[in-house]
């Protein structure tokens, strides 16, 4: 069974969930073996069919859980031993007790299937007395020598069972002298004992160090006990990705997880995950949490466009233009059915042992290693998506195709992209391409007509073994996508083995290695004006037919037919059918741990850990015949065509040694240890600029040739410590210290040392009084971490290049690139504090877990742009600081339960707000752009206030807030840039509802984000072409705007309608297009079923599970015209709130089947 | 913990230094003229215009587009300047490379006497020193200070040019010549002196004395040229073969005055796509280059304007209005003159007439420019060459006449420095020659463009040194005078 809810408490609900909760009690007794590592003696008949309702995973003890999930059932439990409980019924005398007269016998274990404690007595009731030659009897001891209860013994090679009483004591009976006694517990190694002619067999049992309980996984892959941290985290389970998947795995947790904020873009299959944890800490570039599999971080560059990450390793984008598509995330090529968990760790204390990668949080996913039940299973999941496209453009169509109020009435017009023509009226026809007419009609719904319906369909398999040893898992996906743009495909094809044996007690080994192909064809150019299919699509004036556009798209010699005086506006299907782009990308990551117990109480572990990846892509940039392009000198055709190979690999070898132990009530815990971290990544490019052969995209036929060879390498070197105490398992400090040593920093500044403390109190027992509260904690936490992130490998050094093609026979070179050399940058630090508190109420019908959190960015290494009167346009500046402040909550109710039918809600939300501190001074006012938009606004750091601002020039306006206008009758603009407001939202959350009746689960979500202001591109581009509906104004005849004249008086100036619009393009006068970009979206919906309780009993299916999803289901709320808010396309914090189209979003419907074997 | 970083940190595939005489090459490339000076420089003296808004809105309507008005910015600080400081900063105390460091000062001061002519005050003393002085936000200076600098700097790096000294091979603009870089500099320093004429009319003399004494360009052989080829493409060249190639026209003041002198050059510059309705039927096979044809695009007009225009006139479309021919003047690989022989002859021509310079006739200078001119053309494109006798024929048509002295020759100049936006610009504010009728354009800001406007970069980066500069010099609009500008 799954859990939800680990740590703090933060819980994800979504389809499936409900399956967790809402458990009938056999299954919850399951669980709790599984959990606590405990036995619980019953009968079946007594349980069975008796349902409970239990918020499994927020049991503290198995104790306070049985006492909450007996409830009601007329069934009470005895503490027989440590470990072992037995169920009766309230009215006595109807279980068999359990002593030495009447040893339970256990006769209906599988052969295959080894008792252990953990195993339930399910065969009381068949309890045969067989004849018996033997009796043998003793007494089994723990590790202290107290009598050990509920240990089971079995006769080797049979069926034949026993288990241990309260005392320990045991009674079997054996065939002869040559019989063999297996005594296991779990947690506890096994015994075997031949009989001989012994009759008394005493057994003291010894514990299994390498199977410890339950625990928290947290930083570097050291375990803890939930209630030991002092910080926030979530956990979030295979099922929560699995169901409602989306190609990449990230995607599928928008809305879900408290004060995480997930960004789809609106960019194909293959595209980028943008996640921000606790909003954006960094000024400039990248915000993106540590992905750290099975306790090694992997790689997670980002080729999305304008990834914005200066201090990349692949730093070099695409080459030569033309190219803007997103090429995907290092998270791209994880398989969601190989997910065991995934655990967010949100806040510097949490992640303060990842040291300066952590800075952003991290997420640890923890991938299979065996199977979840003894013995082979298979799995075999299935999951389909469709994919359709959402069209929220509310055009006018009063007005069609044209300039300045005329039509196109003759062969070859060009205005394509404008619709300032006239007004439609019945029987008009216009002129397009050469002498094709057609009506002067509106055509709407051109979104659905030209992108497809996407589809996603995974087939996994796993086949995975469990034994008292270790287990494996081995698993085979394959991911197949159609994107929405017709030519646009993605394929992945994921191998995962994961594997742990214990070698012996103290000797164990663990490892994974992940092999991923990734085959991504024709991702579409996004955020750009040109050569672009979205831009072009959505600004095509509003009569142009999309198959006389399709029809046409070649002229007579093959080359694009103009349709537009705008050349750069390619048509849309000449794209689709000239332009392509390849990427495939081979992934081996994976890692082994060698651990081994000196004594019972330290281990060392040594670790390696590898992430390779080869990346070929391949693109012409700008097809042959391009219309926005020059032709080709004599003799050949024009057309570019770059064609690279990149290689990156990352090394991670660490050390860790580990002491544990108890001094009575005082709990010690101490780690030390050691990674050194390596990276290269290397790049081979060649880019070639006309052909000789027409349509031959190869290297060898390109006239001008520009090959590039790029080296990047960095390593960081990490010591580092923590100590945890514990008292009566209830109070917990724990320290941590690192010490970091950064190659790309120079010597003075690359030694950088950073501690955290944490703390946290287990109080329900103190205060728990009146039986309420069943769980409460507090914690505390503060941590400092450093970066070097936004630091470049020899960022410190201004580098020259020669340019590839001499002029006149000489070499020409110069300075690389526009960003001017720091050598002085220190490591950024942060400095974060949290409080937070759990508690869960009235037998866990309310939980709620809230964390409050400031941090400080210091020493931020500011990608800033500086005037480019210096010579150069951005330098990395080190002085940023600026101030994260937030709340996020997350509340679960139950508010309906019953046998038949419960409801569960919870809710998720968080507030963050990010103030800039200083830039290069503290000075209030003081500000640095840290990016443009395509040439209409820009994003800005500003000292007092929230970061990510907006800017752009507005109306000017006088003292009365009147437009004014010039004497030509066209709005002015202020003479300064306004900051519209921040661009980051300081809401985040969504709000889950399932539902369980009779089995069938049903859950929806609906999701927030909210307070952030954007600049839509879309809207920029739909006024200056007068699509959108505020330029009917003035149509007939022109605009006498609304205000004054520069004398003060009323404006009577009539501004051309064309003329009057587009100032947002001409003067940059942007304030028409800036929204506010927040949303309501009902997210998902998930109707489920489990099926296995009616599979007759004799047929090979463990389980079947079958799951309707929808995502993206409908758009609540929006503020923004013609556009979903989150149909963006730039993955860098330097752009964000810029929008500039990017494929329209999509509602997904599927389902998801789910069969074990 | 960190033994091996350094080494580590160490770019084992970039240079950390070249020959800085392949820097200055890049200096050299980046001073060809971006987009902007076509949708500006050149639009504002009314040779070529765009009917067509938005992007390329600019001198065809007289109003401010900043997204074209920044691009000799950009263009000329990143590319020139930025090169510039950092070779004159690498090797000012290396004595044997002396006469690379003059070239590069020469060089340098084109570039700076370039945007200060457009822009009025500049970055200049502490423009391009990010890398070598740490400034990121540089302080505007007066152009009244960048000139008087402008002028020391000519003055004293052409004099320090070497003859005997070592010889830049690498030079792409004369291949180490110094005999050219002294004419270069001294025809910058011509420039320079002319540019004062009515500001400081006994300056300008002093200098225009001492740069012809210095003996500048006066042959073609000896022109300041950027020789571009399919590698390194004329910028505008390249746009009006690409994206813009149909909506760019030479206007009817400049068709018309070549016509009415009979100008041979109008069939060079000029093609009309005779019956063409669209940009897409302007091909080669409908082409003519007969100026009997050609008809200029009339100012002042938009999209629809020029549709109604060209069918006044009985054109097909405004696709038929004539064009400079982007397969000879305006092709790709045109080449892009920085000072041409012709250009300096007539401001000889000038100085004489003024009583500056003592030496020639004004008659012989101005026929010099003339036909200098017209030679000129034949080296742009053998399909422009203009043959010697009708050279010879234009000019005894249109002889000289010292009454209109001033107005002939600059009017010369202009047609002269055709493809030369910024130089073309600075003349024409400086003489008031040609006249020209203002912009009919309903919607202008202004009646004539005296400067184009900051990036909207600065405003928004270095705001406080802008506004320095805007409450010095005026405001930050199209119609405020640059200061030799009088």
């Amino acid at each position: 069974q799954v859990t939800d809810l680990i740590a703090s408490g933060q819980t994800i609900n979504t389809a499936g969930k409900a399956s967790k909760t809402f458990l009938d009690l056999q299954q919850s007794l399951n669980w709790l073996e599984q959990e606590f590592q405990v036995s619980i003696a019953y009968q079946d008949e007594i349980v069975k069919a008796k349902k409970t309702r239990a918020k499994m995973d927020s049991f503290e003890s198995v104790e306070q859980a049985l006492t909450v999930l007996l409830q009601g059932t007329g069934l009470k439990y005895d503490k027989a031993g440590e470990r072992f409980y037995i169920i009766s019924q309230k009215k006595p005398s109807q279980v068999p007790s359990l002593n030495s007269q009447e040893t339970v016998l256990v006769n209906s274990f599988p052969a295959s299937n080894k008792i252990n404690g953990g195993s339930t007595f399910s065969g009381i009731e068949n309890a045969k007395v067989e004849k018996r030659r033997v009796e043998i009897g003793g007494r089994i001891t723990d590790e202290n020598g107290s009598g050990f209860p509920g240990v089971n013994i079995l006769l080797k090679g049979t069926t034949t069972g026993a288990v241990s009483d309260a005392q320990g004591n045991y009674v079997i009976n054996v065939e002869n002298e040559n019989s063999v006694l297996v005594f296991s517990f779990v947690g506890y190694v096994d015994q075997e004992i031949v009989v001989g002619n012994q009759s008394v067999i005493n057994v003291q049992m010894e514990v299994d160090e390498s199977n410890l309980e339950e625990v928290v996984v947290t930083a570097l892959g050291i375990e803890k006990s939930a209630k030991s941290l002092g910080y926030a985290t979530s956990t979030v389970h295979s099922d929560e990705l699995s169901i409602n998947r989306t190609p990449n795995v990230m995607n599928a947790l928008q809305g879900k997880v408290a004060g995480v904020s997930i960004s789809a873009l609106g960019s194909g299959p293959g595209g980028t995950s943008k996640i921000r944890i606790r909003g954006q800490s960094s000024i400039s570039g990248q915000n993106n949490p540590l992905i750290v599999v099975n306790g090694v971080p992997i790689d997670n560059t980002n080729f999305g466009s304008n990834p914005g990450n200066n201090a990349s390793d692949s730093s070099i984008g695409v080459r030569g233009g033309g190219n803007t598509s997103d090429g995907g995330d290092g998270l791209s090529s994880i398989n969601p059915d190989d997910v065991e968990t995934m655990t967010i760790l949100k806040g510097a204390a949490a992640a303060a042992l990842y040291g300066s990668r952590a800075k952003d949080g991290v997420i640890m996913i923890t991938t299979k290693s065996k199977n979840d039940s003894k013995g082979i299973g298979v799995t075999y999941n299935l999951n389909y998506t469709n994919e359709a496209p959402l069209d929220f453009t509310d055009y006018q169509y009063e007005y069609g195709q044209g300039e300045q109020g005329v039509r196109p009435t003759t062969p070859n017009p060009t205005s394509g992209q404008w619709s300032f023509g006239e007004k439609f009226q019945p029987g008009m026809t216009q002129v397009l391409f050469d002498g094709v007419t057609v009506p002067y009609e509106p055509i709407r719904g051109r979104v659905k007509a030209f992108f497809r319906n996407g589809q996603n369909v995974t087939n996994s398999i796993t086949l995975a073994t469990s034994s008292d040893k270790g287990g494996m898992s081995l698993s085979f996906s394959d991911l197949n996508s159609k994107g929405i743009v017709p030519n646009n495909t993605y394929n992945r094809k994921t191998i995962n083995l994961g594997f742990a044996y214990n070698l012996s007690p103290k000797f164990s080994f663990r490892g994974n290695f992940n092999y991923s192909h990734e085959d991504n064809e024709n991702p579409p150019n996004i955020g750009q004006q040109d050569n672009t299919i979205p831009v072009a699509l959505y600004n095509m004036a509003n009569s142009m037919p999309l198959d006389v556009l399709r029809d046409n798209r070649y002229d007579a010699n093959g080359n694009e037919a103009v349709y537009s005086r705008f050349r750069n506006r390619t048509n849309p299907y000449f794209t689709l059918s000239d332009q392509f782009q390849n990427i495939k990308r081979d992934r081996i990551f994976g890692n082994i741990a060698l651990k081994y117990y000196l004594t019972d109480w330290l281990f060392v572990q040594g670790r390696v850990g590898q992430d390779y990846w080869s990346r070929d892509q391949d693109y012409n940039n700008f097809p042959t015949g391009q219309a926005s392009r020059a032709p080709a000198p004599a003799g050949f055709v024009n057309g570019v065509y770059t064609q690279e190979q990149r290689r990156f690999r990352e090394i991670n070898t660490d050390f860790l040694i580990n002491a544990n132990k108890k001094f009575g009530e005082l709990g010690v815990n101490v780690n030390f240890g050691g990674n050194h971290m390596q990276r290269r990544s290397d790049l081979n490019s060649v880019q070639v600029t006309d052909f000789v052969v027409r349509d031959l995209y190869t290297v060898q036929n390109g006239r001008a040739k520009d090959p590039l060879y790029d080296l990047n390498e960095r390593a960081v070197n990490s010591l580092y410590g923590s100590a945890e105490l514990s008292f009566q398992d209830k109070f917990f400090l724990t320290g941590t210290v690192r010490n970091d040593w950064f190659s790309t920093l120079s010597k003075e500044n690359r030694s950088i040392l950073y501690p955290s403390v944490s703390a946290s109190w287990v109080f329900h027992e103190n205060l728990n009084t009146t039986g309420w509260l069943n769980f409460g904690k507090i914690r505390a936490a503060y941590a400092e971490v450093g970066s070097d992130a936004d630091v470049g490998a020899y960022s410190n050094v201004l580098f020259y290049g020669i340019n590839n093609n001499l002029f006149g026979g000489q070499p020409v070179g110069g300075p690389n690139g526009t960003n001017l050399p720091n050598p002085n940058l220190r490591p950024m630090r942060i400095g974060e504090a949290e409080i937070g508190f759990e508690l869960s109420m009235f037998q866990s019908r309310v939980s709620l877990d809230m964390a409050l959190y400031r941090k400080l960015t210091t020493d931020q290494i500011v990608s800033a742009q500086i005037s480019d009167a210096s010579g150069f346009v951005n330098t990395s500046i080190n002085s940023g600081k600026s101030e994260n402040k937030g709340v996020e909550m997350l509340l679960t109710v139950v508010p309906v339960e019953s046998n038949d039918f419960t409801w569960e809600a919870s809710m998720n939300a968080a507030y963050n707000i990010t103030e800039v501190l200083s830039l290069l001074t503290d000075q209030p006012g003081e500000r640095i752009t840290v990016g443009t938009h395509v040439f209409n606004g820009e994003l800005r750091q500003i000292v007092g206030m929230e970061m990510g601002q907006v800017a752009g020039f507005g109306y000017r306006r006088d003292e009365q807030g009147r437009k004014i206008f010039g004497a030509n009758g066209i709005p002015l603009r202020t003479p300064d840039l306004v900051n519209y407001g921040s661009a980051l939202p300081n809401w985040v959350g969504g709000f889950t509802n399932s539902f369980n009746y009779k089995g069938i689960m049903l859950s929806f979500l609906i999701d927030f984000k909210l307070g952030n202001i954007m600049l839509s591109g879309t809207n920029f581009n739909a006024v200056r072409h007068g699509l959108h509906k505020m330029t009917l104004e003035g149509r007939e005849g022109g605009v006498v705007g609304d205000g004054v004249n520069e004398a003060g008086e009323i404006n009577t100036a009539v501004a051309p309608v064309q003329s009057y619009w587009e100032v947002v393009r001409s003067q940059a006068l942007v304030e028409p297009v800036i929204y506010d970009g927040g949303y309501w979206k009902l997210r998902q919906i998930t109707l489920g079923y489990d099926f296995t309780k009616h599979l007759p009993a004799n047929q090979p299916f463990k389980s079947v599970k079958l799951n309707f999803v929808a995502n993206n289901v409908l758009m609540l709320k929006k503020w923004v015209d013609n556009i979903d808010p989150e149909s963006f396309g730039y993955s860098s914090d330097n752009l964000v709130g810029m929008e500039s189209t990017g494929l329209p979003s999509t509602r997904g419907l599927g389902f998801n089947l789910n069969v074990k074997f | 913990c960190d033994s091996n970083f350094d080494e580590l940190n160490t770019n084992k595939v970039s240079a950390t230094s070249i020959d800085p005489a392949f820097q200055l090459n890049a200096a050299i490339v980046g001073c060809a003229y971006p987009n902007g000076s076509l949708i500006y420089d050149i639009g504002v003296v009314q040779q070529i215009i765009s009917p067509n808004s938005g992007v390329l809105t600019g001198a065809n309507y007289n109003q401010d587009n900043r997204n074209a008005t920044q691009e000799l910015w950009q263009g000329y600080y990143r590319n020139v300047i930025k090169n510039t400081r950092d070779v004159i900063n690498r090797i000012q105390d290396q004595p044997e490379r002396s006469n690379l460091l003059q070239m590069t000062r020469i060089i340098q001061a084109f570039a700076f006497m370039v945007l200060t002519d457009d822009y009025g005050s500049i970055p200049y003393f502490e423009g391009g020193q990010g890398y070598s002085q740490q400034v990121y936000l540089p302080v505007y200076d007066s152009q009244e200070a960048i000139y008087e600098d402008l002028i020391k700097e000519l003055t004293e790096a052409t004099s320090a040019l070497n003859l005997s000294g070592r010889v830049e091979t690498a030079d792409i603009l004369y291949a180490g010549d110094l005999n050219k870089w002294k004419s270069f500099g001294y025809s910058l320093l011509l420039r320079a002196g002319m540019r004062l004429s009515e500001v400081d009319a006994g300056k300008a003399q002093q200098i225009v004395q001492t740069a012809f004494q210095g003996g500048v360009i006066l042959s073609n052989d000896q022109n300041a040229v950027i020789l571009h080829d399919p590698n390194y493409t004329n910028t505008i060249g390249n746009l009006l073969n690409s994206t813009e190639a149909s909506n760019f026209y030479l206007t009817a003041p400049f068709v018309d005055y070549l016509r009415s002198k009979n100008d041979p050059r109008l069939s060079a510059i000029a093609i009309t796509y005779v019956g063409a309705k669209s940009g897409p039927e302007q091909t080669v096979a409908s082409g003519t280059y007969d100026a009997s044809v050609h008809v200029g695009m009339p100012m002042g007009n938009d999209n629809a304007g020029a549709v109604k225009a060209a069918s006044d006139l009985g054109l097909a479309s405004f696709y038929e209005f004539a064009q400079a021919d982007r397969r000879r003047v305006a092709k790709n690989t045109a080449p892009n003159f920085l000072v041409t022989a012709s250009q300096n002859n007539l401001l000889l021509a000038e100085a004489r007439h003024r009583g500056w310079i003592t030496t020639g006739d004004v008659e012989s200078y101005y026929n010099a420019g003339v036909r200098a001119h017209m030679e000129q053309l034949g080296f742009v494109d053998e399909n422009s060459a203009i043959p010697s006798d009708e050279v010879d024929a234009y000019l005894a048509a249109n002889p000289f006449d010292a009454s209109k002295a001033l107005e002939q020759i600059n009017t010369q100049y202009w047609i002269s420095s055709f493809m030369n936006g910024p130089e073309a610009f600075a003349n024409f504010r400086r003489s008031g020659y040609p006249i020209l009728d203002t912009n009919p354009f309903p919607g202008k800001e202004v009646d004539f463009i005296n400067r184009l406007t900051y990036p909207n970069s600065e405003i928004s980066v270095n705001s406080e040194n802008v506004n320095a500069a805007i409450s010095s010099q005026g405001p930050d609009n199209l119609a405020t005078k640059v200061w030799w500008d009088k």
